[in-house]
């Protein structure tokens, strides 16, 4: 079945990540402020990929980078997907102007370049992963506030929940107990999506200089570091960005295999 | 939705590969004649805010105008020689108070008009106007009074004493007194007149064929500006500039060195890395504390970091093209057990935390996250917090609200401002501001120098900063360029010189 198999392979390199990141928390090959590996070292020996233009070891420098990677991702998808869920229960639930007001309000959110709020967001905290999260989380939550929306207008349409209204069902019960049930899966698919898209939205925050201060080594931060010196110590730019490639390809893998297990006519559409 | 993704990952990643890839040669050059009609092409990093040195236009314009556009009184040459430029000569009186400056004849302003006194005066006094922003404002502060006597002469009245007058007027551009705009034209004498200037990309010299002097080598040229390095060297790879002001990446060089069509000259500069402390406020306004950080810091490390190699240090504030330069980098050395015990006696055996405010661009973070690993070792926590050159201005030059900072210091003879306690650092030391002051007023330049030694020598062993160290002048240009400058003095660029075969 192929959304099994796009599933598992996008688990796998998920999980790679993921077990980098954790392996991080216990073990790192060097101090990752360890400038002792003199200047842009070449890969082997002592230091498997070779070290940046202060010394530090490249390897340890991508370990902590995954971790980096994941929190902000996660972060931003709770972010996002509580405040999303939220505004969309919300305007689904609304007649009128509220729900008029709230689309409009959402439709301005979701034009609003990602990372033109994410400078606006910094310039009014301070660069920081917390800043990131935030940025990236109050972006996404405008897609997904809109999407929850369609979903409960489509739910609530039903006849089965005028019935149950008619006999008195509370809308809380409403929302816990028909709507929830049954957009989640939707919903989920659509999360993880923007697991990937929050991601590459971190890495470019970080080129930037606008993710998390130095001496954080953000992929996107590594990236930046190593452009200069791209001719001359090619890894320490190809190596984050293929980990970016396989972190967000893989999220997406994922995100399509939830959507092919969860969608009974696409499983029978083989 | 994922293969659209996937294609955005994949260009962030290999956006950069490809930044460094087209290594095409320029064409092979046939002759080695000089082409009077050839236009240079100029790549610089330094764009200037607006065309005034008296507004805020910054090294961009410096770098652009000086001798270019505008010429002063006097020339200060790429070897560091002061010559006469619109000046003939000039006699001092006896007291040293009073300088009557010859003007040369025949000189006009690119309008037409003809240079006379009265433009001399106007231009001294833009400079020393309250509202200018002039970095050189505080060394024309002895000027008293500008006269014109007559047609060919100005005669400035001081109120005391001041050495580097004439070395000062190197720095101040004579511009037609019925100019207007000076910020977005110009009207000067140079060798070459505005083309245009396209914001964010271009700014044209061309020639002015009412030049009085030596006409340029070349028939104009164009400066092309880039806000990245990399941008830039790909520019020359490309032949689509012909000479890079200042190489601000040494990996970058690889590409240029051994290269038969491109030629890479080291020159001197007078820009300085500082960690700068605010000397006011504890814990840094205790010398011990901050010699101990000076100790603590491997500058030699740091600069091979950056530099791998180019630079040099200079363990204080003088750079050797000054002439009161003298090796201090064995006045703090670097001695991790020597900070420790120094902090000790400070009263900081544990270590402090401080917040390190960082420009964000190149090489500020970098040299941040070095010296915060280094002062980790003597148990000291460096808070790294990155801004904007314009909250750095506002929040640090202006507020003197930080605790220590990153600034690159691009000018000359820039110790005195050790003698001013108003300054953004905040040092007061009543003995470095009398040397200082004294050494304006001396009676000689070596009375000056030996005043200034001194000066130099004590805030190298009050710590006043930390001179991290001085960066190298790197110019990479087409083999087929001469003639141009390779001392980045004061970050300017004669282009008059530059020959093109």
């Amino acid at each position: 079945m192929k959304g099994r198999h796009t599933f598992a392979a996008g688990c796998v390199l998920v999980g790679l990540v993921l077990a980098v990141a954790v392996v991080s928390l216990v073990w790192l090959p060097y101090d990752p402020s360890d400038t002792t590996g003199g200047r842009l070292a070449p890969p082997g020996g002592e230091h498997l990929l070779g070290t940046d233009k202060l010394g530090r070891d490249l390897l340890t420098r991508l370990m902590v980078g995954a971790r980096i990677a994941l929190t902000v991702g996660a972060g931003s998808v709770l972010v996002g997907g509580v405040l999303g869920v939220a505004a969309g229960l919300l305007a689904g639930f609304a007649t009128r102007w509220l729900d008029d007001a709230l689309s409009a309000a959402l439709d301005i959110l979701i034009a609003f370049p990602t990372l033109l709020l994410a400078m606006l967001v910094v310039a009014v905290r301070e660069a920081s992963l917390g800043s990131a999260i935030v940025a990236i989380g109050l972006a996404m939550s405008g897609v997904v506030a809109r999407l929850t929306r369609v979903l409960v207008k489509r739910v609530l349409a039903q006849d089965y929940i005028t019935a149950s209204r008619t006999s008195g069902t509370s809308w809380p019960r409403l929302v816990t107990e028909h709507v929830l049930p049954n957009i989640w899966p939707t919903l989920l698919v659509n999360l993880a999506l923007q697991l990937g898209l929050a991601v590459l939205a971190e890495a470019s925050l970080s080129y930037l200089g606008l993710g998390p201060p130095p001496p954080n080594a953000s992929w996107g931060r590594l990236l930046q570091e190593a452009q200069a010196t791209v001719l001359t110590a090619p890894l320490g730019a190809v190596a984050p960005g293929v980990l970016l490639v396989v972190l967000v390809v893989g999220v997406n893998l994922v995100a399509d295999g939830l959507r092919d297990l969860a969608d009974p006519t696409r499983r029978s559409s083989r | 939705m994922n293969s659209k993704l996937a294609g955005v990952v994949a260009a962030l990643a290999l956006v950069l590969a490809a930044c460094g890839s087209g290594q095409e040669g320029p064409a092979g050059v046939g002759t080695a004649t000089p082409d009077a009609a050839a236009v240079i092409e100029i790549g610089s990093q330094y764009e200037p805010q607006n065309l005034d040195n008296t507004a805020g236009g910054g090294q961009g314009v410096t770098e652009a105008f000086n001798g270019n556009v505008y010429e002063g009184l006097f020339r200060l040459t790429d070897a560091g020689k002061v010559e006469n430029l619109l000046a003939k000569g000039y006699e001092v009186s006896d007291d040293g108070l009073t300088y009557t400056f010859e003007l040369r004849e025949g000189v006009t302003f690119h309008s037409g008009k003809a240079l006379t006194p009265a433009d001399v005066k106007h231009s001294i006094e833009r400079v020393t106007a309250d509202d200018s922003q002039s970095a050189r404002k505080s060394s024309l502060e002895a000027i008293e009074s500008v006269e014109t006597p007559d047609d060919g002469t100005v005669v400035v009245e001081l109120a005391h004493r001041s050495v580097s007058l004439v070395y000062n007027l190197t720095y101040v551009w004579i511009v037609n007194a019925d100019a207007k705009d000076l910020a977005t034209a110009e009207d000067g004498t140079g060798p070459y007149e505005l083309g245009a200037w396209k914001r964010g990309s271009t700014l044209s010299l061309d020639r002015f064929p009412g030049y009085w002097g030596t006409p340029p080598a070349n028939n104009g040229v164009v400066f092309h500006y880039f806000t990245d390095a990399t941008a830039l060297n790909n520019a020359l790879l490309t032949n689509a500039v012909d000479i890079v002001t200042s190489q601000q990446s040494p990996d970058a060089l690889a590409q240029f060195t051994g290269n038969p069509d491109y030629r890479v000259s080291e020159g001197h500069s007078t820009t300085k890395l500082l960690l700068a402390f605010n000397d006011r406020k504890a814990p840094f306004d205790e010398p011990l504390v901050r010699k101990a950080v000076s100790s603590a810091i491997d500058d030699a490390k740091l600069l091979e970091s950056i530099w791998a190699g180019h630079g040099s240090l200079i363990g204080s504030m003088v750079p050797p093209t000054d002439p009161w330069y003298e090796d201090l980098t064995k006045v703090n050395p670097y001695d991790v057990e020597l900070a420790k015990r120094q902090l000790a006696e400070a009263g900081y055996a544990k270590g402090f935390r401080f917040t390190l405010d960082t420009p964000n661009y190149d090489p500020h973070p970098t040299a941040a996250t070095f010296i915060k690993s280094e002062l980790a070792k003597v148990g000291i926590t460096v808070d790294i917090n990155v801004i904007t050159a314009d909250e750095w201005y506002s929040k640090v030059y202006k507020n003197h609200d930080f605790a220590a900072t990153l600034q690159e210091h691009v000018n000359d003879r820039d110790v005195v401002w050790y003698g001013d306690p108003d300054f953004y650092w905040g040092y007061d030391d009543k003995q470095v501001s009398e040397w200082i002051k004294d050494a304006e007023r001396a009676r000689t330049p070596e009375e000056q120098t030996e005043l200034l030694k001194k000066a130099n020598r004590r805030i190298a062993e009050n710590a006043a900063g930390d001179w991290l160290y001085l960066y190298p002048q790197i110019v990479v240009a087409a083999s087929n360029l001469s003639g141009y400058p390779v001392n980045g003095l004061n970050s300017q660029f004669y282009a008059y010189g530059i020959k093109k075969s």
